[in-house]
């Protein structure tokens, strides 16, 4: 599942396009300066140096939302717009990407930003003498120049059309970090990030808060909103939920396995809970290689035995959203026909039967409550069409290196929010790839994942992309549970949160009412 | 008493060095390779082995062991792969909050169990007693997870008396400080008071049928001088054990408490490695954390003879 946060990064780096859309537009009326919030994250940020922490989690990226910029953000459509980058265009096969950077900006300790910054971030990653695993991420993007003060130019090894939307997430790869600090701060860089964003680090206490001041020479005048950002890390989830209904907390991160408290939460006036359907999906993949597995029969079985309105109900209160493709509500990818196979028990009885032989395999699930759930519903599921499942329970740890080494028959997993579908797409369906965990290689769904990543025309991409969703449903070599969905729950008077674009709660914009 | 405290002393060391042992080799053996955790997606099996090279994951357990022990031993714990901060950073930072936590709790713990203790066991047997007794046995029942998640809905949530989560530094804000620690605190006195009660109360009904107790009361002194002077003290033997004891299943419910009431210290520290494969930091703490218990219950030790005589001259 984790493997999800960390295709995430992959996507990122891809810029692109055109525009000139006015950023961030001057604040209304309606928007108070001043104050403070505080938000109440689910993990411990590790810090924010990438060779140190590699990728961020989405607690990181918050933080990293407000203390650095990225060349893009995306607005309320999914469409990128200018933030560190003025305009960006590409060359006809998507291969090279030339952004104009926004002038006059400075990182917080003075240093100005410009395209030899950038370059520098992305060689530190890129180099292989750091060992950086950040660099798995841009692995497709060559090289990066700097032809001159405001100009940087991105050589990529695959094409790649949504460039500028991919690099809008506020991840390791993407924000942009001042050079000068690393360099001077050494071993305590990590965690005294310096970037060019609307807020400074004042004050970090470990594992308690981290005190953000807003930088008064930000490059966008009239922003940010809030005086002070205060985040703090509270990993449980009731009293998680406590604090901000006590008022210490303004805003907290929240998933569905807290179903009961959101649900709660939108029946209350004084809390708003801020819900995005993302694309992507939670999913499970199938060892293509591993009888009984091997038999697209059992595969398809599987898949029709399992209720996930059920199991939503089981898991979620309902609140959980069915998944029939691997993209999701919140992407640009709308099927007609997507091949998703029913929920027919009687027929996944019938397809058993035809194959004739015991079917008996394991699936590894991460050994935390929700993951022990996820699997005995869908044993359940199973056994009723006449398969027996025995679940492995694996430490989060082993989980991913279990999965990379396909030492696995079936594997839950995630494809988390992304702007464009090709880079999960296609590292984990394309053939020879790490996380192509089905262990299938088919010469027409290579064929589509190519085609689909170097054409523009959106109409064209979709026929590709539903077309894979129809081959990849067919062979049930992968299904889908559940689309990913984000939530956050702030007190009703916090206003302005962008939507949770890839679970990152972005409260630099915010104000309080 | 010198060569008591020497004796005892000396015995330290076998234990401690039992402890860096154990605590190297469950750290060791914990599933999930450090190497494919540092390199996430691009373990591939070239660069596996080479990281496990440069570590030197790939020597003999006992060797790395040897190693390891041998930084220890001069004062290096060594650095988080993931933070950059050393073992010693992160145990200073965190540790004040634990103690804090744990002394808080111990006291509360004490200040609930011990009166009860005594008022129990004057009327032994009484209602009251039976009463008390009765509810000890319930509280003791009640996991940690349970009373936390009931004294925020009621102090915080619905009464807002005190704070759900959070903390501030003692040195930054005394008043506020402590209020952050009253819910955890209590949490953890709610499971340790128990104890207390009914190990002092059971003490103190056999001392009260001492002989000596008897002449007190044929002396005319007065009840409650009795209790406290003459009885009190005797009886706290067991007590004494149990406090020792208590600090080690403090540390474990730390980690519950601290988690949930969003507290900085070492049970949280040590949580977060865990799940992170922090080795480093996670064998660091462990073995500062278990020191530190052999170290408390050496003090312990001390404190018998202190309270009894007959120990330190080894007549016991």
């Amino acid at each position: 599942m984790n493997a999800g946060i960390r295709s995430r990064a992959m996507a990122l780096f891809f810029v692109g396009a055109a525009s000139g859309a006015v950023l961030l537009a001057s604040p209304a009326s309606a928007q108070k300066q001043g104050g403070s919030i505080t938000v109440g994250l689910e993990l411990d940020i590790p810090g924010f140096d990438p060779l140190k922490v590699g990728v961020f989690d989405t607690a990181a990226e918050t933080a990293a939302a407000a203390i650095f910029d990225t060349l893009t953000y995306l607005d309320d459509k999914g469409e990128p717009q200018p933030k560190l980058a003025l305009s960006w265009t590409h060359s006809d096969d998507f291969k090279t990407w030339t952004f104009k950077l926004r002038p006059g900006v400075k990182f917080q300790d003075g240093t100005p930003f410009n395209a030899e910054a950038v370059k520098e971030n992305f060689d530190r990653q890129k180099d292989p003498a750091n060992k950086c695993r950040c660099a798995f991420y841009i692995s497709f993007i060559h090289d990066v120049q700097a032809p001159d003060e405001l100009t940087l130019v991105y050589n990529l090894n695959d094409p790649q059309v949504n460039l500028p939307a991919l690099s809008s997430i506020q991840s390791s790869n993407n924000v942009v970090q001042s050079p000068t600090a690393w360099k001077t701060k050494g071993d305590d860089y990590n965690r005294n990030p310096v970037g060019t964003g609307p807020y400074i680090l004042k004050s970090w206490t470990a594992g308690d808060r981290m005190v953000l001041e807003k930088n008064p020479d930000y490059w966008n005048k009239g922003h940010p909103y809030l005086d002070r950002i205060v985040l703090k890390p509270l990993p449980d989830a009731q009293s998680r939920f406590a604090s901000l209904q006590s008022g210490e907390a303004d805003i907290i991160w929240d998933d569905e396995a807290d179903a009961d408290n959101i649900q709660k939460a939108q029946k209350d006036p004084r809390l708003t809970v801020h819900s995005y359907a993302g694309s992507g999906a939670a999913v499970a993949a199938i060892n293509t290689k591993s009888a009984p597995l091997d038999d697209v029969r059992v595969r398809q079985a599987l898949v029709m035995s399992i209720d996930r309105k059920k199991m939503s109900q089981a898991l979620t209160n309902g609140l959980a959203r069915p998944a029939t493709n691997p993209y999701g509500d919140g992407s640009w990818v709308k099927c007609k026909d997507d091949g998703a196979l029913p929920y027919d028990l009687e027929k996944a009885k019938a397809l058993i039967k035809d194959y004739g032989k015991p079917v008996d395999f394991k699936m590894i699930v991460v050994a935390s409550p929700r993951g022990r759930t996820v699997g005995q519903i869908l044993q359940q599921f199973w056994k009723q069409a006449g398969a027996d499942m025995e679940i492995e329970q694996i430490d989060q740890a082993s989980f991913v290196p279990r999965a990379f080494m396909r030492q696995f028959q079936v594997i839950g997993w995630r494809i988390i929010d992304l702007a464009d579908p090709d880079p999960q797409m296609y590292a984990n369906f394309h053939t020879g790839s790490p996380v192509a965990l089905a262990n299938y290689s088919n010469p027409e769904l290579d064929r589509l994942l190519e085609h689909a990543r170097i054409t523009a025309d959106v109409a064209k991409r979709t026929d590709d992309y539903c077309a894979i969703s129809r081959l990849i449903n067919k062979e049930a070599i992968w299904f889908w549970t559940f689309q990913n969905t984000y939530y956050a729950i702030s007190t009703a008077k916090l206003k302005g949160l962008p939507k949770i674009y890839g679970g990152v709660i972005d409260v630099s914009e915010t104000w309080l009412e | 008493m010198l060569g008591f405290v020497a004796r005892k002393l000396l015995y330290l060391v076998p234990v401690l060095l039992a402890v860096s042992l154990l605590t190297f080799l469950i750290a060791s053996l914990l599933p999930g390779d450090l190497a494919y955790v540092i390199l996430g997606d691009q373990a591939t099996p070239e660069k596996v082995a080479a990281l496990r090279h440069d570590m030197g994951l790939d020597q003999p357990v006992w060797w790395r062991y040897i190693g390891w022990l041998g930084q220890v031993l001069q004062g290096d714990f060594g650095r988080s792969f993931r933070t950059g901060q050393t073992v010693l950073q992160a145990v200073g930072e965190r540790l004040p909050v634990s103690i804090e936590l744990m002394l808080f709790a111990e006291i509360i713990g004490l200040a609930i169990g011990v009166p009860l203790a005594i008022a129990c066991a004057v009327r032994s047997g009484s209602a009251f007693d039976r009463l008390m007794t009765g509810s000890a046995f319930g509280m003791l029942s009640v996991p940690t997870f349970l009373s936390a998640i009931l004294l925020i809905y009621l102090f915080a949530v619905q009464l807002r008396w005190l704070p759900a989560t959070g903390y501030v530094p003692f040195e930054e804000d005394p008043v506020a400080n402590l209020r952050f620690f009253v819910l955890p605190a209590m949490t953890l006195a709610l499971a340790e008071w128990p104890g207390i009660m009914r190990v002092l109360r059971s003490d103190m009904i056999a001392t009260l049928q001492e002989d000596y107790i008897a002449l007190a009361k044929a002396k005319g002194l007065k009840a409650s001088r009795i209790l406290f002077v003459h009885a009190l003290k005797p009886s706290s033997l067991t007590l004494v054990t149990i406090t020792g004891i208590n600090i080690g299943r403090l540390i474990g419910g730390a980690l519950i408490v601290e988690t949930i009431f969003a507290l900085p210290g070492i049970g949280r520290l040590l949580i977060g490695a865990i799940y992170t494969r922090d080795l480093v930091i996670l064998q660091g703490v462990v073995l500062l954390v278990a020191s530190g218990f052999v170290l408390m219950n050496f003090v312990v030790d001390m404190l018998y003879a202190v309270l009894d005589p007959r120990i330190r001259h080894g007549h016991a």
